[in-house]
């Protein structure tokens, strides 16, 4: 008994000193993030840029909102960014805000309210509206120059359009495209060079593939259709409405579902999953590991997509392919158009101008082009950089480079994440519910359309 | 101050006046109150108060940011909610959740408890490993269950697989409408179980022997002995027990977020669940405090039924 | 009879069995996967026993991973210093409560009791707004402020239960001694509740080690993290696919709280037992 006493008074000891100890050292710390450059930069004090328009007569730290800086495969990357972009300008540090990838948006909104509003964020299209309504994201018009601006792919910087005006600049892009695996292509007895391009074509050949078992015995899904319950398998779920010719929102963000196209992929959907064809409720994620592991045939995916690929399974390379998303009924193969984006805010102009510097250290060859060819596989949004080896010759990239220039993109509404969720719940209705179709968009209608009143 | 520090003063004087003592008492009694008063309304009750009026208000993170109050909305949002059939869904989804969770975990924490108290061999040496799982985090929990019932590669599905004779060759628990919610309340009992039957187990020793001895010896059978004697001596570890298990339900939040995300087709969007994603994910924080201040509404209405049936019983 | 005491016996032991499997089966099971390689993971039929088994998740986690334990030390020092804080608390209040009866002592209780309930979604938004006026946002003192907050409520009625178990002659002796109210408190009571003491130190621990909300909003930086959100921000990411590190970090997370409460137990159980039943 008293030497539990004794085991525990340490204890107590032990952690109360380690936790002031905390306590002091975070609190010495803290004004020092506000001053930045002290020890060991005897030079930083009064470096002009080169880029000449602005001098930062204080230092400057920006405020990065980067979900990607945990994601095993991208930190090295955003690592090395911070480092060469703080030794280039030795006045300016970034700090990398993190979270979750699902709770960035989330996050950032409620960090704003505490009063912090970061400076950059890091993020997929579908956020823009939310942080432009809420003032958390300004038109990148007034801060980058339209010379600039035009160098980038007009469609990409359309897609972050909110009212007519961009409020984000694309780090790269990519649509919905379809992978497949050239290896269970062969064994199915199929041309690994001529995969399908229309839905009728596809059914054709998935008997085959399901027909296959892995080396251990597993099963072979034909195809893949995201419908996990987050908001980019409703993106994905987006896309291959459009490949059927059918759209979801109006320009004006009205809810416009009442056409075939949209009836006839839930229709296809069903029918995939009757068969047996597409793993049930699944996130991207799920099907990356599925298809990695070579128990998919085909799948749809952001071209990033190959990142989670290859974590998994680093000789995925060997049998990867690209190529256009299907086109299904009256549609053409259209797609989605998905972009990582950097959207800025207005914290005065020093921090504009910083952001600014980043931004465009990021967006040059040197930087983007290793990321692009090791990292994430995407296409760049600066019309300079697309003919980069790194793009031309990429086994992820070029099968479907031509599906660039059908891509679409979205009315930008504040709730497109929540109606996202909506479109998966849809999926979900009619496959693992079994729910007749029409029935299950009529209740689709009355719980999306009150998403959209809001 | 000064009062405080007079009192202090006076106090050197022994038993003083009986009137005295009591003020004094009650001034030291409000000093050691206070601190823990003050973080509980400040951290907890004031911001609580703060949603309910939100609930009431056309309030979106403009709002917070540009620290703009919200505007009357004359119960928009809770019009909204009925109206678009979101929310007694979810009311339902809860209390089954919370109805079924509460009543199997007392029935196996209760047969568990029932055989650790009869004499077992190495009953002291299970009770503590049992107890294993209510240490494990809920993230965690959360992630070993759905390790378990990963639809490819599961556990479960082969378990499944075997026990139907190769006929469910695809049981993939939270995928399935009908069985996700099951799923997560498997997951909820798993941790929630040891703790229920380490407090039955210690009310079950307060059961005194010979009232037990003198029921057998009248011949009153195992199952008279137990709702007759048993239950009555346990009464109020039980009324802990559960209550605590009902609050705790109600409030799951993180072990459904990360296994379902609500989905799927919301056959897993508790009230929880609904709150977070009218707030956070739709961005609306004024319908997502009405759905919170009506979840507390049902909670509140919940445990007060609870304690006013289990005083009920007791009376008899 | 004797026949039905075989049944009865057969029957308890297979009752015993089936749960205990329930409740440790799975944690076997995370065990043996963190020894898998992911490709053995990911068979089916899965296999009982790792067939190549390797600590690869475990050198991989130690050797490369630095922000797991970066989260894991920083888990140890705010639910340390929340249990540090909680308990202290908790001691002063639930003396008061247990020992002056007032009038208003039952709208304290009241407060308490319902501040219990309410769900923590609820109060984020404001709470935030809150700790923000206070610069507190993205600081170890704010969340460990904020858990404690909410350990209060249930910790301080726990400790009350436990005052209550003290005859009230004891302190009347010591004043009549002339001991201050403090000294009767500190050194004639307290040394009687240490039972409590323990078990509201350890299950404010425990609790505070599994917070998620507090955590995932109040903290933006990822070397000020928690363990859950940790978890669940690197290793649960739209990207990450990891399954036998997952498992790895399942095992690693969950040993320290195991080895605690085995430790300390006894006091806990009774403490936890004590304050339920009086409670």
């Amino acid at each position: 008994m008293s030497k539990m006493k004794k085991v525990l008074a340490l204890l107590l000891i032990v952690v109360l000193t380690v936790s002031l100890g905390a306590c002091k050292s975070s609190k010495k710390e803290e004004p020092k993030a506000d001053v930045t450059t002290e020890d060991g930069e005897p030079a930083g004090e009064e470096v002009s840029e080169s880029d000449g328009e602005y001098e930062f007569t204080e230092p400057v730290t920006i405020k990065f909102a980067n979900y990607a800086v945990l994601e095993a495969g991208y930190d090295k990357f955003w690592e090395d960014v911070k480092k060469g972009f703080e030794e280039k300008y030795p006045n300016i540090k970034i700090e990398y805000m993190t979270a979750e990838y699902g709770q960035m948006l989330t996050q950032v909104v409620t960090w704003a309210g505490g009063g912090e509003i970061v400076d950059l964020v890091l993020g997929e299209i579908p956020w823009i509206p939310t942080l432009a309504d809420a003032g958390l994201a300004v038109p990148v018009t007034d801060a980058f120059s339209e010379d600039y601006l035009s160098q980038i792919y007009p469609s990409m910087l359309e897609a972050t359009n909110v009212d007519g005006v961009p409020y984000g600049i694309p780090m790269y892009a990519s649509p919905f495209v379809m992978f497949y695996n050239k290896d269970l292509f062969e064994q199915a007895g199929l041309d690994p060079n001529a995969p399908p391009t229309t839905v009728a074509e596809m059914m054709e050949v998935a008997p085959k593939l399901a027909a296959l078992k892995t080396a251990d015995g597993n099963p072979v899904y034909p195809f893949g259709m995201t419908t996990g319950s987050v908001s980019v398998s409703g993106s994905c779920l987006t896309s291959l409405i459009y490949g059927f010719g059918g759209s979801v929102l109006d320009a004006d963000g009205n809810l416009d579902v009442d056409n075939d196209g949209f009836k006839q992929t839930f229709e296809f959907i069903k029918e995939l999953d009757d068969k047996g064809y597409n793993p049930q409720v699944s996130k991207l994620k799920d099907l990356r590991n599925l298809f990695a592991l070579g128990q998919l045939g085909m799948y749809y995916d952001t071209s990033w997509g190959f990142n989670g690929v290859n974590s998994i399974n680093s000789t995925a390379k060997e049998f990867i392919a690209s190529a256009a998303p299907l086109s299904g009924g009256a549609g053409k193969g259209e797609s989605l158009i998905q972009a990582h984006t950097f959207m800025m805010a207005n914290n005065g102009e020093a921090q504009v101008e910083a952001t600014k510097l980043l931004i465009k250290y990021i967006l040059t060859e040197k930087v983007l082009a290793p990321y692009l060819q090791n990292v994430a596989p995407g296409y760049p949004s600066m019309s300079a950089l697309s003919e980069i080896p790194a793009i031309t010759e990429s086994p992820v990239l070029s099968g479907a480079l031509s599906s660039l220039n059908t891509a679409k993109g979205i009315a930008n509404i504040p709730a497109i994440n929540d109606f996202n969720i909506e479109l998966t719940s849809l999926a979900q209705a009619v496959t693992v519910d079994n729910k007749d179709i029409d029935t299950a968009i009529n209740d689709f209608k009355t719980s999306a359309g009150s998403i959209l009143g809001n | 101050m000064q009062i405080k520090s007079g009192s202090l003063d006076s106090r050197k004087t022994k038993g003083g006046p009986l009137i005295k003592k009591t003020t004094k008492d009650k001034l030291f009694a409000l000093a050691l109150l206070t601190p823990s008063i003050i973080v509980t309304v400040m951290f907890i009750l004031v911001p609580v108060f703060d949603s309910v009026i939100k609930s009431f208000q056309n309030y979106k993170i403009k709002n917070i940011i540009a620290k703009i109050p919200g505007e009357w909305n004359n119960f928009d949002n809770y019009v909204k909610l009925f109206s678009n059939n979101k929310l007694l869904p979810s009311i339902q989804l809860t209390l089954i959740f919370v109805g079924g969770v509460v009543l199997s975990q007392f029935i196996l924490g209760m047969a568990m408890a029932l055989v650790l108290n009869s004499n077992l061999k190495g009953a002291r040496f299970i009770r503590s490993v049992m107890m294993a799982p209510w240490i494990v985090p809920t993230i965690i929990s959360g992630l070993i269950w759905m390790w378990i019932y990963q639809p490819q590669y599961g556990l479960l599905k082969y378990v499944v697989n075997i026990f139907s004779f190769g006929n469910v060759s695809d049981f993939a628990m939270l995928n399935n409408p009908a069985t996700a919610l099951l799923g997560i309340a498997i997951a909820a009992l798993w941790k929630q179980i040891p703790l229920t039957a380490l407090l039955l187990v210690s009310g079950l020793a307060n059961v005194p022997e010979e009232t037990m001895e003198a029921a057998t010896v009248d011949g009153a059978n195992a199952v008279d002995r137990f709702f007759h004697i048993t239950i009555p001596y346990m009464k109020s570890v039980i009324k802990v027990t559960a209550s605590m298990a009902i609050i705790e339900n109600f409030k799951q939040f993180p072990l459904i977020w990360t296994m379902t995300g609500g989905g799927p087709n919301n056959s897993t969007s508790t009230l929880a669940i609904l709150s977070y994603r009218e707030a956070f994910v739709s961005n609306n924080l004024g319908s997502g405090a009405a759905v919170t201040t009506v979840w507390m509404l049902l909670m509140i209405v919940v445990v007060v039924l609870f304690n006013f049936v289990f005083k009920d019983t007791n009376v008899d | 009879m004797k026949k039905k005491q075989i049944i009865f016996g057969t029957i308890r032991y297979l009752v015993v069995a089936l749960i205990l499997l329930f409740l440790l089966f799975p944690l076997y099971w995370v065990l043996i996967t963190s020894f898998k390689e992911n490709m053995e993971a990911y068979k089916f039929p899965p296999t009982f026993f790792p067939q190549l088994p390797t600590a690869k998740a475990y050198i991989k986690l130690f050797t490369e991973d630095q922000n797991f334990f970066r989260y894991y030390i920083n888990n140890f020092i705010v639910s340390g210093a929340c249990a540090i804080l909680t308990t202290f608390m908790a001691i002063i209040s639930g003396y008061a409560l247990s020992r002056f009866h007032f009038k208003w002592n039952k709208w304290v209780v009241a407060a308490f009791t319902s501040a219990q309930m309410f769900p923590i979604v609820s109060r984020m938004i404001s709470l935030y707004g809150l700790m923000g006026k206070m610069n507190l946002i993205n600081t170890q003192q704010g969340l460990v402020l904020a858990l404690t907050a909410a350990m209060i409520p249930f910790s301080t009625m726990l400790m009350a239960s436990f005052f209550d178990s003290i005859p009230e002659v004891l302190e009347e002796a010591a004043f009549i001694d002339g001991a201050g109210r403090f000294k009767i408190l500190f050194s004639v009571i307290m040394p009687l509740v240490k039972p409590g003491i323990v078990a509201v130190g350890i299950y404010s621990l425990l609790m505070t080690w599994d917070d998620y909300l507090h955590a995932s909003t109040l903290i933006q930086t990822d070397s000020l993290r928690t363990l859950s959100v940790g978890v669940s921000v690197r290793y649960l990411g739209e990207l990450s696919y990891d399954w036998s590190l997952v498992n790895t970090i399942s095992v690693i997370g969950v040993i320290p709280m195991l080895l605690l409460f085995f430790f300390f137990q006894k006091h806990l159980v009774k403490g936890l037992v004590q304050g339920a039943v009086k409670g």
